[in-house]
């Protein structure tokens, strides 16, 4: 009896969906299914303690900084920061890579920002235009892995370092490039030390992780002078914090003795600006640079805004219709898992090309839009080059400095503390 | 002292780490192209299994090694996890000790890196940076260059059309082999069109010099295929040479093999190579079978068993359709077969099975007919039932379906076939009420021309770009395949099983009542006709300027396919046949109602 | 303009003077980017885990291969509810198997983590062992190409560490791989 009546079901129901072949089974012997349930874990908890923690280890910094004027807490910070952030959360999402998130949120009406990604990219620009930039001082278990690691501090010649430091604007240019176009988050994706963190990972970048860290042993903090793009954007607000890192309390004794203990380069000599130069020539140069801008900015426009097709191979739809439209003026006999996806979903050529077509559009836009940026930060960079300013002391260039208090130790004026004199 | 402890920790810690990061690196490297679960020697152990059951010595072997896999890949995991721990242990001991050793150092000023002269630091940096920006812009430069649309299209067109060139020649060897014909039939008209032009009028066409035909100008494996039902492209047309014209199972006269079929089935033949393949079905089975064209030994056959969704009891069909009237389909390396249970198996010229599903019984009250149709890598199945019909293309290596539209036929018997438009491949379906085109690749509509009524089991064929289809209570029409518009049409002679073929100037079509018509291609206007007092199910092909038919009872008939369609000889065979014949080179291949057989040209064949 | 002028001869003041500019753009845009995307974002649940559709997958066997863990997150999921129970399982036994028994070379799983337990005649129940699925998909393949399909693949909540940028999302063959609100983190059959 039941045999007839699986064949009659087998027969009716089969036509009308794909899946379901067989039907459901009629238990005689009183099974129950089993219960499999599949818990998504509460993560707010967790979220919510990255936050605390976020703003609890920048505020040790700045206070650390700021106020109490030594390094010692920010090293502590730091290994929290790196045992924490880094190895124990395995550093998603991460500050550095929120960038991409805030500006597919801009554009992307679809997308829809969790709160908690939004905050790890706004507190730690509050705290930068607060008291500078500490959250890269140890909070950031990048940064503060490198800083751990670090031993001696060759420095770089300062010609080099400058030009090293539009890396950071380029990247943070192209990164947001492909974020608007939903393209990809290249931040993310060359990620050099989160494969450390997790203890596993695309080896390629491990090993660049691992090299970087080989050189931040001898030179201060590769990744954030050279690589980091939220570092370039921290810089911006730093500039113009509202209470800034002092070298010292006291006046500067151009003892030089500092000058060579910051990691990053952030400590400028004091300079008389005698420079053979005429004053005239100097303006003329600048003012040259200012009539130059619009026209790099134009050039870089032009330029990226050419090769944006050559960009938009990252993003997958323009992949796939490349290899469709290969596929369809040359029939493969084995179709790549791509096709078979493409096909089998029931794609059509002509969905694809609207969707290629949109995705070119986008790309013909931001190319141009990223290409003037990359024109204004050259620009820029030309410009600052050509500032003749002189100081009589030494002192802190605050977009580059990183919070890291290892300078006060340097500093003669900073050990005359009243505290220790009364000791003595 | 503490110092030196710390400073030999270091040292020893420092050669630990470069040597164990270099040593996790390579096994990394080593073991990244040998993934312990895909080991080929498995694989394909279970694939020798597969064919060769029932073999414990083979089995053993497959489980040790299936064992040794797993214990490889789990244990791996495992030291892989214990390596990474010791690494990350040794460089935390070496950054507490380095810290602890290194502390009191300190950085101490030094000039010599830098001149101290800011303003020569900025002029220098000024420098590098102009360099910089003029090397990005450079770099942009090139790519603007390398993919600028002045250098491109010059270059990528002409590989366009030359791989269109090359698919096309491959695709269709047969129009190819057409052209190359030697041409021993009287020809008409001097023509000299291109190869790919040349659809049906192939005996009409001048020998054109080709690379097939400087290649292989005798080949022994005859490269004439014959892949589906009526030949090539399902369009009735054959390009073989040397086609016998006389045979006769009594006397066993040309006949080369003779094999009993196993299970019944109102299939056609199909050829490919050496190899001849056909179905059969009954309620106990449903096979494909796979027989050598020389010998006629059955090198395998396939059973569609274990099919999921497979009908537990075969749906029930009518005696003059049986459970296997459809043709199976192939292009040499897979070869499918479907039947009237909604079993669609597809199998490698060796007869392994590469996928198999159910695409649920169709409901059909004769039974399930339309055959199966290879284009390019999908099989092409017209699935016209009562409850969801369909025409679908599955992946020929996967059996993944790559594309499907829902049809408003109902219940159809007629088959697809392709068509060639100008230079593009055409999907021609009949059914009731419409004769559709699609496009071959992704299933879209082309065009639909409604003028069909009845049970509709002929199929149609093309030519010249021209759609012909006919049915029984119904009519013939013609229609411009480019366009989809109506031609002309006809209601003189209607076929009702077997299917029109039609050249460039002639639609020839055979009704069961025994005519036999011509029409001419561009008005319809009937041409000449020969009433034979007999019944045609099977299809008419066109093979070396003749027109081959089998009337039911087993008479073959042979026509001259020219305007003059002159009946040309008719001679019994022996048993009565239904199917349509497949043709290769010197040979033809008849399945009758209890055999299969070859037919082979002795020495005089040619000349007629 | 006019102040910048009068400072002129004074550049102290005249950088003051732009560094409080600067800290206005610099508070106000905060304050912009803030508004901007509270305003957006509003009453919407934010789209944050990662989850497989079922239903675009293709079992192209990246999941396996490319998640950023060392045995990826992504786990074959059995939904009892849609199961057949069949005794030949496409996602249990290899095609063209000969005998059903638990011999290696008719399995289809290649760390033999699917188990089977007879219920009564003729069904048998499948189950998941979660500590041997690797994600590679041939189960699932099996299942729905000759099943019901109850055998799919889910990036398991507990196991994915949630990437920014889904790494196997970024292969996927079928752009099945998609940014999911937390209310539907699991794409379930049943």
């Amino acid at each position: 009896m039941k045999k007839i009546l699986t064949s009659i079901s087998l027969l009716l129901p089969t036509l009308a969906a794909a899946q379901n072949r067989f039907p459901k089974p009629d238990f005689e012997s009183g099974y129950q299914y089993p219960d499999i349930s599949y818990p998504v874990p509460d993560e707010t908890l967790w979220v919510t303690l990255d936050l605390i923690l976020l703003v609890v280890l920048m505020s040790i910094v700045a206070w650390a900084v700021i106020k109490k004027r030594t390094r010692k807490p920010i090293l502590w910070v730091s290994v929290v920061s790196v045992a924490y952030f880094g190895f124990y959360r395995s550093g998603c999402v991460c500050s550095i890579g929120s960038i991409q998130n805030i500006a597919l949120a801009l554009v992307d009406n679809t997308y829809v920002l969790p709160l908690s990604v939004f905050l790890f990219f706004m507190l730690p620009i509050v705290f930068a235009f607060l008291f500078g930039r500490v959250f890269c001082a140890g909070v950031c278990p990048f940064g503060a892995l490198q800083e751990l690691v670090n031993i001696k501090n060759y420095r770089l010649p300062k010609a080099l370092t400058a030009v090293l430091g539009m890396i950071p604007w380029l990247y943070l240019i192209f990164a947001l490039l492909y974020a608007v176009t939903r393209s990809s988050f290249i931040i993310c994706r060359f990620d050099p030390f989160i494969g450390i963190f997790r203890l596993g990972g695309d080896l390629g970048l491990i090993i660049f992780g691992g090299l970087l860290l080989l050189a931040a042993v001898f030179t201060g903090r590769p990744f954030c002078r050279f690589i980091c793009p939220y570092g370039a954007l921290l810089s911006l607000f730093s500039r113009v914090s509202i209470w800034k890192v002092e070298l010292t309390k006291k006046p500067c004794i151009n003892c030089e003795l500092c000058h060579n203990a910051c990691p990053v380069d952030a400590i400028r000599a004091p300079y008389d600006n005698k420079v053979k130069e005429s004053r005239p020539m100097g303006v003329r140069r600048i003012a040259n640079y200012f009539i130059l801008l619009p026209l790099i900015i134009a050039v870089g426009a032009f330029l990226l805004q050419s090769v944006s097709g050559d960009l938009s191979r990252v993003h997958k739809d323009v992949k796939l219709y490349d290899l469709v439209v290969q596929n369809e003026t040359d029939p493969q006999d084995i179709l790549s898992v791509e096709l078979e996806a493409f096909y089998g979903q029931g794609g059509t050529i002509e969905e694809l090309t609207q969707r290629y077509n949109a995705v070119q559009a986008d790309f013909r836009l931001y190319a141009a839009i990223a290409g003037a940026l990359i024109g204004l930060v050259i620009g820029l960079t030309l410009i600052n080059l050509s500032l003749k300013r002189s100081r009589k002391q030494y002192a802190i260039d605050q977009a580059a400095c990183v919070a890291c208090a290892k300078c006060f130790s340097y500093c003669p004026q900073n050990k005359i503390k009243p505290t220790n004199l009364i000791r003595k | 002292m503490k110092k030196i402890v710390l400073r030999n920790i270091l040292i020893v810690s420092a050669i630990f780490i470069v040597a164990f990061s270099i040593m996790l690196i390579t096994n990394y490297f080593q073991v990244r192209g040998a993934t312990p679960l895909q080991t080929e020697v498995v694989e394909t152990l279970k694939e020798l299994n597969d064919t060769n059951a029932n073999n414990p010595a083979l089995q053993e072997q497959i489980r040790q090694l299936d064992l040794l896999a797993r214990k490889a890949y789990f244990v791996r995991m495992d030291h892989l996890m214990a390596g990474v721990y010791i690494l990350l242990g040794m460089l935390a001991v070496f950054i507490i000790c380095s810290r602890f050793y290194f502390a009191r150092d300190k950085d101490i000023p030094d000039k010599a890196i830098d001149p101290i002269d800011e303003w020569a630091i900025k002029t220098q940096a000024r420098k590098y940076v102009i360099w910089g920006a003029s090397g990005l812009a450079a770099v942009a430069l090139v790519f603007v260059i390398l993919s600028s649309p002045y250098l491109r299209p010059s270059q990528t067109g002409e590989q366009h059309k030359e791989t269109e060139h090359v698919s096309l020649a491959q695709e269709d060897v047969t129009y190819e082999v057409i052209a190359e014909t030697p041409a021993p039939v009287p020809t008409e008209t001097e023509e000299d069109t291109p190869a790919e032009e040349t659809l049906p009028i192939a005996p009409e066409t001048e020998t054109t010099e080709t690379p097939v035909a400087e290649a292989a100008p005798q080949p022994a494996v005859s490269k004439v295929t014959h892949n589906a039902f009526r030949g090539n492209h399902s369009n009735g047309i054959s390009s073989a040479k040397s086609i016998p014209v006389k045979w006769d199972l009594k006397s066993g006269t040309n006949i080369l093999w003779r094999q009993e079929i196993p299970r019944k089935g109102y299939n056609s033949p199909v050829i490919h190579g050496n190899r001849v393949f056909f179905s059969g079905a009954d309620e106990q089975a449903r096979e494909l079978y796979c027989y050598d064209l020389n010998t006629g030994e059955k090198l395998w056959s396939l059973a569609a068993t274990n099919i999921p969704g497979s009908p537990a009891q075969v749906p029930k069909t009518t005696e003059d359709t049986g459970l296997a009237a459809s043709t199976v389909a192939t292009n040499g390396n897979q070869v499918c077969a479907i039947f009237a249970t909604g079993d669609l198996i597809c199998a490698d010229r060796d007869g392994k099975q590469l996928w198999a599903k159910n695409l649920g019984v169709p409901e059909n009250h004769y039974g399930y007919a339309s055959s199966l149709l290879i284009f390019g890598n999908v099989l092409i199945v017209q699935y016209d039932n009562q409850n969801a019909p369909k025409v679908a293309a599955f992946d020929l290596a996967t059996g993944t379906e790559r594309w499907s539209k829902n049809r408003t036929e109902k219940v159809t018997w007629s088959s697809p076939i392709i068509a060639t438009v100008g230079s593009s491949p055409q999907l021609v379906l009949m059914g009731n009420p419409a004769i559709t085109g699609y496009n071959p690749n992704n299933g879209e509509q082309l065009w639909r021309v409604e003028c069909l009524s009845g049970e509709v089991a002929s199929s149609a064929c093309s030519a010249n770009g021209i759609i012909f289809g006919a049915s029984e209570y119904a009519k013939l029409v013609a229609i411009n395949g480019a366009d989809g518009s109506l031609l002309w049409e006809s209601t003189e002679y209607l076929p009702e099983v077997s299917s029109p073929v039609a050249t460039k100037d002639n639609l020839y079509l055979a009704t069961s009542y025994g005519v036999v018509a011509s029409f001419d291609t561009q008005t319809g206007e009937l041409r000449k006709e020969h009433e034979l007092n007999t019944e045609f199910y099977s299809s008419p092909v066109i093979a070396e300027g003749r027109i081959y038919l089998f009337s039911n009872d087993g008479k073959m008939y042979i026509f001259s396919a020219n305007d003059e369609f002159n009946l040309i000889d008719s001679f019994e065979t022996g048993e009565r046949t239904f199917a349509t014949p497949a043709f290769t080179d010197g040979k033809i291949v008849v399945r009758t109602e209890q055999s299969i057989y070859c037919v082979i040209a002795n020495g005089d064949g040619v000349s007629l | 303009m006019k102040q910048n002028d009068e400072n002129r001869n004074s550049p102290i003041a005249r950088r003051k003077f732009l560094r409080i500019v600067g800290s206005a753009v610099a508070g106000g845009s905060i304050l912009a980017v803030t508004g901007g995307l509270v305003y957006k974002a509003k009453g919407r649940q934010a789209s944050h885990y990662w989850q497989i559709d079922p239903q675009k997958c293709t079992q192209c066997g990246r999941c396996e291969t490319h998640c950023v863990l060392p045995v990826s997150a992504v786990k074959c999921i059995h939904a009892n509810k849609v199961c057949g129970y069949c005794d030949l399982c496409g996602g249990y036994y290899r095609s063209n198997v000969k005998e059903l028994n638990t011999a290696a070379e008719n399995l289809m799983c290649p760390t033999g983590a699917i188990a089977r337990k007879y219920v009564e005649d003729p069904y048998f129940e499948y189950t998941i062992d979660e500590d041997l699925c690797n994600g590679c998909g041939k189960c699932v393949k099996g299942c729905s190409s000759f099943g019901n399909g109850s055998l799919y693949l889910q990036i398991k909540r507990d196991l994915c560490k949630d990437c920014n940028e889904c790494k196997i999302a970024t292969v996927c063959a079928s752009g099945a791989i998609t940014r999911v609100p937390l209310d539907f983190a699991y794409k379930l059959k049943d």
